[in-house]
């Protein structure tokens, strides 16, 4: 008797400490506010791998806390990011759209023992500040070179750049006009417009007197970037033939509808496309649409979310759940796997995301709708702008 | 808003000296206590009462121009923001960090564009003041923009790494340290501050918001005493940005924003406009209840913030505290 409960008792001790923990994963990003849409495509590609996938590591039951900033606001992205850290004790942070609100976090990294996965902010530099962030969105000069290749191969030699003037336009401004003038052509004029910009018929007319083939722009998604669409065709540079060219922020698949007819041919480069043809992708669009809702509203940041949940179930994986942030980037780095986007992995070095970039157009669909179409695949493409900072 | 007051509002008698500094007293020993609570009963909410110090001191710097001096402004982050970034380059660009000097330096930094923006501002009256004051908050967020070298532009100003307070407390990821070293800041600035509005500069100031024409009558200069007061201010204020620098060790295009100044009006409004103890609660009101119904909510939470500002507004338009001391005073007189 005395053995059967002894037996009984160390039974129980065993299953419980086996017993599966909650592993907390805190989310930062703009649900709130203008840039809401972006914050709902996090949501969608996490809901999306959770329905694929479940919600269980092993024995390890995963939870995601969702914190707002709705606009740039690095001190209360720390401030939040601390409380999910040291009050919701998350193993994981991850999310974060704007770059200032991911580098105001990455002090805390080493102090908290927690790894960081940023889902968007793209500024190449973000990656320098810790060695536990790893990155599974994209950078601006990721995206804006191979426009710059692009360009030369279709026999542009004059271009002209415009961009709204805030880090993310500069830095595309800077990554376009290197790789361009590598490439042998000539960047005949930068203009930089104030965020604010709504007027751009002035714009576009320095555009044309400036005798360039192609016009580079990099404009924050939204109203604004309508806007400038509309200016390049009513001002008749369409009809000029001067080629538009931009990373794919500009045509993202949430603003296409506004855009409409008027944003036919729009040549961009990417990481991704909602009309990537692959089952994985298929799959991937299947459950994020459910996910978010609205099918329109599907754009970019979901794809980001969503392997930055595989990338944190990896992690749990090979840390068997406990708390040991070196160890969790460790076993990411040199990580390849088949995103919905293409094949992608972690690059060891920079842990930024090694990825396919896709030269697109926008296209009209049979449906009706438009689409960023695939013309063209630069493989395997890392991140140029740290070695280009340095 | 000063025209209105003028026929509203009399001159009170001023208390006897002794009944104020008792009272004084018992609000320091009241911050403290709040302070001692919020230190034990939110452990793990540290880094959110910092944060609530450092736009305390900002609000309180507010209500310096805008409630004892009657100036409407919607730019006042230029203040709060010029700290910030004062401290901010210091430690990051010339390797000032020590935190006291780089507070020091924010209060300069901030008492520098409080005479800017004072002088700009106070040439209009009525809605052309405050349409000068948006302006001046433009026109510094664009020049932070600009210069991205030294400010970092929209990606945010990091690198900020302030030493041990005295080469002994440590800035630790529970923020303990900065919360103790805000509330240190806050009880000796609101102080200063105490003294200050009671003094005589203080009461000529009032005196300013009541009727301007009637103090240049008697010989005092209105715009010298009211940039005078927007120096101290931009003091008040530059040392709340300089410890948001220090605490939270960032500084965002965000601090120089329209919405910063604009959520610390509605802070001010909230807890009750012209005393500084409306400024402190109607910030911890503020950023107390939106924390709470951000975290409960994510995806709603303004407009359960919306609803509870018209509420206040419709039921309560002295500000919380205001509408408190009203009470308290009628209760007091009825019981006579």
């Amino acid at each position: 008797m005395k053995k059967l409960i002894l037996a009984a008792a160390a039974s129980l001790l065993m299953t419980a400490s086996a017993y599966a923990e909650v592993i907390k994963v805190g989310v930062v990003g703009p649900f709130s506010g203008p840039f809401a849409i972006q914050g709902k495509n996090f949501k969608a590609g996490i809901d999306a791998y959770l329905a694929e996938h479940g919600n269980k590591v092993g024995e390890n039951t995963i939870e995601i806390l969702y914190r707002d900033v709705p606009q740039p606001d690095p001190a209360q992205s720390k401030a939040l990011a601390q409380e999910l850290v040291v009050k919701e004790g998350v193993q994981y942070l991850a999310g974060f759209y704007f770059t200032p609100d991911a580098m105001a976090v990455t002090p805390l990294l080493k102090q908290g023992n927690v790894p960081m996965v940023i889902m968007n902010a793209a500024t190449s530099a973000i990656v320098t500040k810790s060695p536990l962030v790893v990155r599974t969105s994209f950078t601006t000069w990721q995206t804006s070179a191979p426009m710059a290749k692009t360009a030369r191969e279709r026999g542009v030699e004059k271009a002209i750049t415009v961009v709204s003037d805030y880090g993310p336009g500069v830095d595309s401004e800077t990554a376009f006009k290197t790789t361009f003038e590598k490439e042998g052509g000539t960047v005949v004029e930068s203009i930089r417009m104030p965020l604010s910009t709504n007027d751009f018929s002035p714009i576009m007319q320095r555009v044309r007197d400036s005798g360039a083939q192609a016009v580079f722009a990099f404009l924050p998604s939204g109203p604004t970037t309508l806007g400038f669409v509309k200016a390049y065709n009513e001002n008749g540079l369409k009809q000029a033939g001067i080629q538009f060219l931009a990373p794919g922020d500009l045509t993202q698949e949430s603003d296409l509808p506004a855009i409409g007819d008027a944003g036919v041919g729009i040549l961009t480069t990417f990481h991704y496309s909602i009309a990537h043809d692959s089952p994985e992708n298929k799959a991937f669009v299947a459950a994020a649409q459910k996910a978010i809702g609205n099918p329109a509203e599907l754009s970019f940041p979901s794809v980001g979310a969503y392997d930055g949940m595989f990338v944190i179930t990896k992690m749990i994986e090979a840390t068997g759940g406990k708390q040991d942030a070196e160890k969790a980037v460790e076993a990411v780095k040199g990580l390849a796997w088949e995103s919905p986007r293409g094949p992608v992995s972690i690059d060891p070095e920079t842990r930024h995301i090694t990825q396919n970039i896709y030269l697109r157009e926008v296209a009209k669909g049979d449906d009706g709708g438009y689409y960023n179409k695939e013309i063209k695949t630069f493989e395997k493409q890392p991140d140029p702008g740290l070695a280009a900072a340095k | 808003m000063s025209i209105t007051n003028t026929s509203a509002t009399i001159i009170q008698p001023l208390p006897a000296a002794s009944s104020n500094w008792l009272r004084d007293l018992v609000g320091i020993a009241i911050i403290l206590a709040a302070a001692i609570v919020g230190y034990f009963l939110f452990p793990n909410n540290l880094a959110l009462l910092t944060r609530m110090i450092a736009i305390m001191l900002f609000v309180l710097s507010l209500d310096l121009v805008t409630g004892y001096c009657g100036v409407a402004t919607l730019g006042h982050a230029a203040l709060f923001g010029a700290g910030a970034y004062a401290a901010g380059i210091a430690a990051a660009h010339f390797g000032v960090t020590e935190p006291i000097t780089m507070i020091a330096i924010g209060a300069v930094g901030g008492a520098v564009a409080g005479l800017v923006s004072g002088v700009v501002i106070l040439r209009g009256h009525g809605l052309a003041q405050l349409v000068l004051s948006i302006a001046i908050i433009h026109l510094f967020h664009e020049a932070a923009n600009k210069a991205s070298n030294y400010t970092g532009g929209s990606d945010g100003l990091a690198g900020i790494t302030p030493d041990p307070i005295l080469g002994l407390f440590e800035f630790d990821l529970w923020g303990r340290t900065a919360y103790v070293f805000g509330i240190v800041l806050l009880i000796v600035i609101f102080v200063l501050l105490r003294i200050l509005v009671r003094s005589p500069f203080g009461l000529l100031c009032r005196g300013i918001r009541q009727d301007p024409v009637r103090v240049s009558a008697m010989g005092a200069s209105v715009k010298r005493t009211l940039i005078k007061m927007y120096v101290i201010s931009g003091v008040v204020a530059g040392i709340g940005g300089a410890f948001n620098a220090v605490s939270t060790q960032v500084v965002g295009l965000d601090s120089l924003s329209f919405t910063n100044s604009a959520e610390a009006l509605v802070m001010l409004v909230l807890g009750g406009v012209g005393t500084l103890f409306g400024a402190l609660i109607g910030t911890i009101v503020f950023i107390g209840v939106e924390d709470f119904v951000s975290a409960a909510n994510p995806f709603h939470w303004l407009t359960i913030v919306g609803a509870l500002l018209i509420a206040v507004v419709l039921f309560a338009p002295k500000g919380l505290y205001g509408t408190a001391a009203a009470l308290v005073e009628r209760y007091r007189k009825g019981g006579k």
